[in-house]
């Protein structure tokens, strides 16, 4: 990540939002990139202050992303100032620990781009954001069933009068099958626990 | 900005007054899936007041192929294929920044000719992928013998990429450490001469398609997106230097061996026809990257030297714990490539997000298309330059 002092980032959000408890998630090595993780309920004033303050501004908000761990949920915002002399790049991660209704307060009104972006988020993982102008499904069709990129996804048997998987047409020795039935069960397993 | 979201009331629009005595329900009509305008199956939902559009809604998803889901299953170098297929009109510029993702996380030295091939690849890559788009905003817009022109020339550098990677369209050529295969001088040889038709041709089109008065009547001053706009939206590449902010991202936060590289960063102005950020000058930066692409390849000949094309890859390759965030100039704007990995043991990718270009420009429709005629937004559609592989993923 490019021309951000993460703690001086992370104690500028501690001092004007209350609450954020802004912490760096820093690794060691060139290899990986560092990011800051925020309380969920304070993502709204943290992206305000993000995108007003003065010292570290970020004009872009490139994209929503969110991480399925199992035992939580994390939405990153990956951030950006679109700048000729200093340009920076951000990764700011909120965790949402409930897995049946998560929810997360919308950043549209201070950047548009998060529209489909959010959309997008809530379609693969379910992750509803509050205050959203137009919170629909946006690449799966609206009446699917369940949120495609959480681990302990299993796709619907039956879609519209439509089977999905047939048995006669699936390759069950298939290696990448075989792979998520084990990352199925496993995420299962955890939920249960 | 709220309102454009807000389907309830229509925007306030400039209508004359003739119109606007006739007092008229909005018609909805449906541009798509079917349809050539969309270069795919985009679908839109438009809002119509007669000619007028009120509203536009995009409807995504047609060629959704769960590409994200599919990425967590595989090993890291069988996710390359699927990469290809994201942008298949630019399959070198996707694959390289998946590489480069892969590539930084496992801190592989890539040898210089490898990374020589790359930006030659790359380069030839987008003069290919800016062709395609000139050719078919061309026919967008009623004129069919520049797709003519265009495919012509397309066809040189598809044939070079078929006798180097053994694939017109889908490579699977960058490899994580190197590139698959060398070059031969004969086929360097060749790129040279491309590169001099290439400069006459570029000429050509501008005297054919660029300069022609009925063209720019029907693109100047049309759909309009200024800077802050495209910021607002997340827009980036051609979209963003049309509207005339000097931003690319090979030059501004170099990645691979660009910092080595002379050449110019095309921006939109008034100067000639229409004003920064219309679809005249969008479509202008692309015909201007060419000829800057030219510059950089026939740079690259000259840098060419001797020497390995594969650097010291493991055979199981398997990734620290952490996350990068990579992105790269492709030639529709940025892709940005966000792969999350889980420790040493775990031989997939654990997530794999890709923030593509066309699905933030497809976002901005709503906002820079409403009060516009229909044959209108057919131009705009046309100069954003979207591919549906891409928005859908």
């Amino acid at each position: 990540m490019l021309n951000v002092d993460f703690n001086k980032l992370a104690e500028l959000i501690n001092q004007n939002v209350s609450g954020a408890n802004a912490t760096v998630n820093s690794t060691e090595d060139a290899k990986t990139d560092s990011s800051i993780s925020v309380e969920a309920s304070k993502i709204f004033p943290v992206v305000e202050f993000l995108k007003t303050n003065k010292e570290m501004p970020f004009n872009a908000l490139q994209a929503v992303s969110g991480v399925d761990y199992m035992e939580w949920m994390e939405v990153c915002y990956i951030m950006a100032h679109f700048d000729l002399t200093t340009p920076r790049e951000l990764i700011l991660k909120v965790k949402v620990t409930d897995r049946v209704s998560p929810a997360v307060d919308s950043v549209v009104s201070l950047y548009p781009a998060a529209n489909f972006q959010e959309r997008e988020c809530y379609d693969m993982f379910g992750i509803k954001f509050n205050n959203h102008p137009d919170l629909r499904r946006i690449l799966c069709p609206d009446d699917w069933e369940g949120f495609p990129l959480r681990k302990d996804y299993v796709a619907q048997k039956v879609y519209n009068g439509m089977e999905v998987f047939p048995d006669n047409k699936m390759n069950f020795d298939d290696r990448e099958f075989i792979v998520r039935q084990e990352m199925i069960k496993k995420a299962q397993t955890q939920a249960a626990n | 900005m709220q309102s454009k979201w807000d389907i309830g009331e229509p925007e306030k629009r400039t209508i004359n007054s003739e119109t606007e005595q006739l007092k008229s329900d909005l018609l909805t009509l449906n541009m798509g899936p079917q349809h050539p305008a969309t270069h795919g199956v985009l679908r839109l939902e438009i809002w119509t007041d007669s000619e007028i559009v009120a509203h536009v809604i995009p409807h995504l998803g047609y060629l959704h192929r769960c590409m994200e889901k599919h990425a967590e299953n595989l090993d890291f170098r069988g996710v390359i294929p699927f990469v290809d297929r994201l942008d298949y009109l630019a399959a070198m510029n996707m694959e390289w920044t998946y590489v480069a993702a892969v590539e930084k996380m496992l801190g592989t030295e890539v040898p210089r000719r490898a990374e020589l091939i790359r930006i030659l690849v790359a380069e030839l890559q987008r003069i290919a992928s800016h062709l395609m788009a000139f050719g078919t905003y061309a026919i967008d817009l009623g004129a069919f013998t520049p797709f003519l022109y265009a495919f012509d020339e397309r066809e040189k550098i598809l044939r070079l990429f078929e006798e180097v990677s053994g694939a017109r369209l889908l490579y699977n050529y960058i490899w994580i450490g190197g590139v698959w295969n060398d070059w031969t001088d004969e086929q360097l040889e060749r790129v040279g001469q491309f590169c001099d038709v290439m400069e006459e041709e570029a000429k050509k089109y501008n005297e054919l398609v660029s300069m022609n008065k009925i063209f720019i009547e029907r693109t100047a001053n049309v759909g309009v997106a200024s800077v802050e706009d495209c910021l607002a939206y997340g827009a980036t590449g051609p979209i963003l230097r049309g509207a005339g902010m000097k931003w690319d991202l090979r030059k501004n936060m170099p990645y691979g061996l660009y910092s080595e590289f002379e050449f110019d960063v095309p921006v939109g102005s008034s100067e000639v026809a229409g004003q920064a950020g219309d679809c005249w000058n969008r479509y202008m930066v692309r015909m201007k990257e060419v000829v800057e692409s030219i510059k950089i390849i026939r740079q690259v000949l000259q840098k060419m030297e001797p020497g390995p094309v594969m650097g010291k890859v493991p055979k199981i390759i398997k990734l620290p714990k952490g996350e990068v965030y990579v992105r790269h100039e492709c030639p529709r704007g940025e892709l940005g490539i966000h792969l999350v990995s889980e420790g040493t043991d775990s031989k997939t990718p654990y997530r794999l997000k890709v923030k593509s270009p066309c699905f933030t420009h497809v976002s901005m429709l709503p906002h820079i298309a409403p009060g516009q005629m229909i044959a209108d937004l057919v131009a705009t559609v046309g100069s954003i330059d979207i591919v549906l592989g891409e928005v859908d993923r």
